[in-house]
């Protein structure tokens, strides 16, 4: 199978790309790992005139970590360089997991973060715990920058709120609340190389007196048409000791607020599952 | 498109060579090296046979564009036997059968490479979640971890 012809550009600055980029628009698209890209191309799925590579623009690769602002992480980084940050796998542990668990060690030596979040697929694995981190992206373009939660990022199956002349320069995750711990639950889709069926993330932030919940944050993947929050299942946490009840009750939420496009009573039996596996795991993490 | 003028360095030796920017790397190692240890079967990054290494990181060739692979080192098949000596991992596939069609052997046996140049003794887990991205259609995947964990030994 040959990839389909185009023009080629390696910009070596972020203004040079965002430039080629404003004046290609929707003829072009950008070009990180390639692992989403070039099998779309292949299949004829999409047949841009112009591929625009931020390979050969210096430091995009970096992950960067700072108390106060968090973690920043470049669109050239990969799924493999997360697993084994030391920073990613200490602080942001069920992060680092999501990412070990995506595609296979080709991939991840491959693929990028930030493709993996401008493919918007629903089933996006690192998508539920940096949702519960409440990442934010940074998108440039020819005449500026904005920055905007990763809930908004996604509007559909594989659409996101990205213009045409913009690159996501960049994802943040903000430091993880103190006295918090987080955890990711997933199942595998039988039918497909590593695709979650349904992934489950969970953030719970704890009163260290009391061991009440003070702020629960439940992120999912496959099992609407993007990647949510379940703001009612968080809500039903808020303020709460946590047992056996509450957090059935929670799961039971979680599955309810759902809107599976396939598979929908699986989904629904599945994600109670998770979500409940998650909350204990979060728990236990915090002793 | 125009062709480009590329520099690749391959096994340790550099090659130059005029390439569109639509070539794979894998198309360059077959068709314009002759270098056909690397096999293309599924061409989207679901089998691993054109599994190669770029700076010892196992990667999917026929994902990679041959002008993205300037600068690097890439290591195919045809590369790891030193002085007319097989690599240590491609004679405990021979010694433990574990080369059938041998259509995916390239590819398991540089993603093995690499999984024990990163942890001389994985455990047989660690060898199996590293071999997810390598299928074998003849199915012969015990034998494979067989001749892995073999030439994990071996390394005392």
């Amino acid at each position: 199978m040959r990839i389909p012809k185009f023009e080629y550009f390696c910009p070596l600055s972020m203004e040079e790309g965002c430039s080629l980029l404003y004046k290609h628009k929707a003829e072009a698209k950008i070009l990180a790992g390639g692992t989403d890209l070039f099998v779309k191309m292949k299949k004829k799925e999409i047949l841009p005139k112009v591929v625009i590579s931020l390979k050969g623009i210096r430091k995009l690769d970096r992950i960067e970590w700072d108390d106060r602002e968090g973690l920043k992480i470049g669109p050239l980084v990969t799924h493999e360089a997360l697993v084994s940050h030391p920073v990613v796998r200490e602080k942001f542990d069920f992060l680092s997991e999501a990412c070990f668990k995506i595609g296979t060690r080709q991939v991840r030596n491959m693929g990028t973060l930030v493709g993996n979040l401008c493919n918007a697929s629903p089933s996006s694995d690192a998508s539920a715990p940096l949702l519960v981190l409440e990442t934010k992206l940074k998108l440039v373009d020819l005449y500026g920058e904005r920055v905007v939660p990763l809930e908004e990022f996604f509007v559909g199956p594989f659409q996101t709120i990205l213009e045409p002349q913009e690159i996501v320069a960049e994802v943040r995750v903000p430091p993880p609340p103190r006295f918090s711990a987080g955890s990711y639950e997933y199942i595998h889709k039988a039918s497909s190389v590593g695709e979650s069926l349904v992934g489950a993330a969970v953030l719970l932030v704890m009163d260290p007196k009391d061991s009440t919940c003070q702020e629960a944050r439940i992120g999912l993947s496959s099992v609407a048409s993007t990647p949510i929050r379940a703001k009612a299942a968080e809500r039903m946490l808020k303020g709460k000791k946590l047992g056996d009840k509450i957090v059935r009750e929670a799961a039971q939420a979680a599955s309810d607020e759902i809107q599976p496009r396939s598979r929908p009573w699986y989904r629904r039996e599945m994600t109670k599952v998770l979500v409940e596996r998650a909350i204990f795991r979060a728990m236990e993490k915090m002793r | 498109m125009k062709k480009q003028l590329i520099t690749l360095r391959v096994n340790g030796e550099s090659c130059e060579l005029a390439v569109e920017p639509q070539r794979t790397l894998l198309e360059t190692l077959r068709e314009d090296l002759g270098l056909t240890g690397a096999k293309e079967a599924c061409g989207t990054g679901e089998c691993g046979a054109c599994t190669v290494l770029i700076d010892g990181k196992p990667i999917l060739s026929c994902l990679t564009l041959a002008i993205e692979a300037q600068g690097k080192e890439i290591t195919t098949i045809e590369g790891l036997a030193q002085g007319g000596e097989l690599h240590p991992l491609q004679k405990a596939f021979i010694q433990h059968g574990a080369i059938q069609c041998g259509y995916c052997a390239s590819g398991m046996i540089l993603n093995a490479k690499s999984i024990l140049d990163e942890k001389p003794k994985p455990t047989r887990e660690e060898i199996l979640k590293g071999l997810e991205g390598n299928l074998c259609r003849c199915t012969g995947y015990n034998k494979i971890l067989e001749a892995i964990m073999a030439a994990s030994v071996g390394k005392d």
